[in-house]
């Protein structure tokens, strides 16, 4: 059986076990919109509330550690990746997806990526582990999970079949993420086929593709209606392109403001707000969450004129008739009304909140990494500051309260042992988590000590190619493959220690390539002829020239690895041909040919094989 | 000024043979679902097998191709002629197969009563017999490579950049896995 033969046998089998059902596809295919895919929302329960903390640290741990070997010499931008919340962050990446340079494009992104060097971190890393150190940090600092979230990955290249492949693998990664960390999030993502250059506008060009298809809808070409656009979240545009409206929303901080207006709190320190965006309701409004020290209230305010559609007015005058502090008590968790200190309403505020936590951990504030404060409420009251954050090689969370600055909770996880080796106090038990920050011995290390382990020089082997495996979305391993004096290896190297974790290898064909082994590069005899010569070498031994040839096509056939003929297939003087040429020699190793009764395609005559041998058609 | 605006320049050539399926796209993404059903006509076989290939199994493979093919109808909007329509269908299905794959998709070689309840995989036919063997037989690239060389009509070349892997890589697994295939075939016909 040939080859051809073999396919076409394995092609009908495959045709026939394809599933037809056209009509199932159909309904589930919705109407598309503009040119920004809508992608799946997942739903998860109960996140594990460390994970985000872990999955940054992980990443920024590989990406800090390792940012020193990932620099190539490319510096050349060919895609562009963007990611949109409300923070915006731009990623400019080289053909091997790597990342040149990280850029905030707002003040919340400079925030974000504050604990990653404003991005400079992230320079040198692969684009994947890139994208996820910001999406962590996103979903870490509450982008992501709370009332507003949709998250825009947008990428842009001349390579459309490129920018495809990125863009599914962003979604893949992120998806997972997403689907820990933050089930309410929606992912949008796009492709935009268009040479990767600088950025014309202040937001990412992601972004502005949004906002332009949003402005093409109502046909407006203005900038002032850009600018407002773009201020918008990427939740507020994706609803407003889903429901096809027109008009400007007012935005979240002026819903916000609203709302406090008509709450009467704007006095108020303490008083904070979450906002979510409903524009595909009807009519399209604003929720905002007022959280203030005398409790908790909703607002709907329109999403087009600002007025409030629900919601208690001036919430202080209302309370302060029914709200009576608890007397003065000693420091322990609030149950049914705040302690009265100073003041009964005076909170301890977040920096001495972490003076606490951080004495009582024996760090200094400064020293923490990866550090969140959230205040909790508890009936509708600010209860305590719920810190997290990482030092010393290890987990803290604390629970401070918010009006004393008593600890009323503290624990932590051990992280790692290999990873750092030292961990203590008296912290409660749980399991141990891995939050690495090895750094990877990076490709060259990984080939010195394959190589060594073989034998041979790094710069004597051929046909190299290295890979850096995961596992778990965790860096595992180089896997190495190559050939050197006749044998193919591969092999796999701890990617932290260099270690060998496995290496096998199989002999080449020896028989046919006797005199061009592979030899530590020693040979002079290894050097392929190239397609051209052995065209040559075929025409000379037909006896036809090349440009007589029709529906010819050369192929490098490989054996273990190692190149072993040139495959050439042509018709000529009605004949169709199939020549192996020894891609050293250009000697002839074998000949087919078919007579073509009908033209190509009408292929019926004998065949004949020949080794070495010339048959004159 | 619209960002996505697609330069002259982008309309590029794409390759004879894969004409008609760069119209369809192109029409998909306006919305027509006539075309639509021409691609899932043209690509359900490619699509299919691409899948297989990283999953190894029918059932699962049969779910992914549904999934990729309202995918394709998703992202569609988006596309643009540039070189190989058909790699741009199947980036899309070996992505979710991969997905798939990672989030735990089940893998193994099938049962008897499974192998019958595919169409084509019943009886002792040879093209089933090729399949059965291309799947029980071959390792995970070896056997998406000669899967997606049988049914997609991609170069060597292009399979590569789909799968990511050095040319030579592909090559070589492609011509090691149609010889253990024959190998196991010949042994076959033998017994």
């Amino acid at each position: 059986m040939t080859n051809q033969e073999l396919e076409e046998g394995l092609a009908r089998a495959v045709a026939q076990a394809a599933p037809r059902d056209l009509e199932g596809i159909l309904s589930r295919c919705q109407e598309q919109n503009g040119k920004v895919i809508p992608m799946t929302k997942t739903k998860t329960a109960h996140p594990a509330r460390w994970r985000a903390l872990v999955a940054a640290c992980l990443a920024l741990a590989l990406v800090g550690g390792g940012a020193g070997v990932f620099y190539q010499n490319a510096n050349a931008v060919t895609s562009v990746v963007s990611i949109d919340v409300n923070p915006s962050i731009e990623l400019r990446v080289n053909k091997d997806e790597k990342v040149l340079s990280c850029t905030p494009l707002n003040e919340e992104a400079h925030i974000v990526l504050s604990e990653m060097n404003d991005g400079k971190d992230l320079e040198g890393a692969k684009l994947t582990v890139a994208v996820n150190a910001i999406v962590g940090a996103l979903v870490r600092h509450g982008y992501l999970d709370g009332l507003s979230n949709a998250i825009l990955v947008s990428v842009e290249d001349k390579d459309q079949q490129r920018a495809l492949r990125m863009e599914e693998e962003l979604r893949s990664s992120i998806s997972e993420i997403l689907e820990a960390q933050a089930p309410n999030a929606t992912l949008l993502s796009q492709t935009l086929t268009q040479e990767a250059g600088e950025r014309i506008h202040p937001i990412s060009s992601g972004k502005a593709a949004l906002v332009n298809q949003i402005m093409e809808l109502s046909g407006s070409t203005d900038d002032d209606t850009f600018d407002k656009l773009s201020a918008l979240t990427v939740e507020e545009l994706s609803d407003l392109l889903t429901t096809r409206e027109t008009r400007v929303p007012i935005g979240c901080a002026a819903a916000a403001l609203r709302a406090e207006e008509y709450a009467g709190t704007l006095s108020l320190d303490s008083a904070t707000t979450e906002v979510d965006p409903e524009l595909d309701k009807k009519p399209a409004y604003y929720e905002v969450e007022l959280h203030t020290a005398f409790g908790e209230f909703e607002y709907k305010v329109d999403a087009f004129t600002g007025e409030i559609l629900s919601g208690p007015a001036n919430v202080v005058t209302m309370t302060q008739q029914t709200f009576t502090p608890a007397p003065e008590t000693s420091a322990t968790p609030i149950t049914t009304a705040p302690p009265a200190v100073a003041s009964p309403l005076a909170l301890i505020g977040e920096d001495t909140a972490w003076k606490t936590a951080c004495g009582n951990a024996g760090c200094g504030v400064g020293d923490v990494q990866f550090a969140a404060c959230k205040l909790d409420y508890e009936a509708g009251r600010p209860e305590c500051y719920e810190l997290e954050f990482c030092w010393n090689g290890n987990q803290y969370e604390y629970e401070i309260d918010c009006y004393t600055g008593a600890i009323l909770k503290h624990e932590y996880e051990y992280c790692d042992e290999t990873a750092h080796g030292h961990h203590g106090g008296t912290g409660t038990t749980t399991p141990s988590v891995n939050v690495t920050s090895q750094v990877l011995s990076g490709e060259d290390a990984a080939w010195k000590a394959a190589c060594a382990h073989v034998g041979c020089k790094v710069g004597d082997v051929q046909f190299a190619a290295c890979k850096l495996d995961y596992e778990d979305g965790r860096p595992e391993c180089y896997e190495l493959e190559f050939c050197w004096n006749g044998n193919q290896y591969e092999y796999e190297v701890d990617c932290y220690t260099g270690t060998i974790l496995k290496h096998e290898y199989e002999r080449c064909d020896e028989v046919h390539h006797g005199h061009h082994a592979l030899s530590g590069g020693t040979s002079n005899s290894s050097e392929l002829i190239g397609e051209d010569a052995a065209w040559s070498a075929v025409c000379n031994y037909v006896g036809c020239a090349w440009g007589d040839l029709s529906y010819s096509a050369c192929e490098l056939d490989y054996e273990d690895g190692v190149p072993h003929c040139y495959e050439l297939e042509f018709c000529w003087n009605g004949n169709q041909y199939e020549y192996e040429i020894d891609c050293y020699s250009g000697e002839v190793l074998s000949q087919e040919w078919e007579t073509c009764h009908n033209g190509l395609h009408g292929c019926g005559g004998g065949r004949h094989r020949g080794r070495g041998h010339h048959w004159n058609g | 000024m619209a960002m996505s605006s697609l330069p002259a320049k982008m309309k590029q050539t794409v390759r004879p043979g894969q004409w008609e399926l760069d119209r369809l796209l192109l029409a998909v993404g306006a919305g027509d679902r006539e075309a639509f059903g021409e691609v899932y006509e043209r690509t359900r076989a490619a699509v299919y097998a691409t899948v297989l290939g990283v999953l190894g199994d029918h059932h699962e493979a049969q779910d992914v191709t549904q999934d990729t093919f309202v995918r394709i109808w998703e992202a569609s909007p988006g596309y643009r002629s540039q070189g190989s329509p058909m790699a741009w269908v199947l980036t899309i299905a070996r992505r979710l197969a991969l997905m798939s794959l990672r989030q735990g998709a089940r893998q193994g070689e099938l049962t008897p009563g499974e192998w019958e309840a595919i169409p084509g995989g019943e009886g002792p036919s040879e093209e089933a017999l090729i399949l059965r063997e291309t799947l029980g037989t071959l390792e995970g690239e070896e056997r998406q490579i000669i899967l997606l060389h049988a049914l997609s009509g991609l170069k060597h070349r292009e399979i590569a950049s789909l799968m990511t892997l050095p040319l030579s890589t592909v090559l070589s697994k492609y011509s090691r896995g149609l010889k253990k295939l024959k190998k196991r075939l010949e042994g076959e016909e033998k017994q």
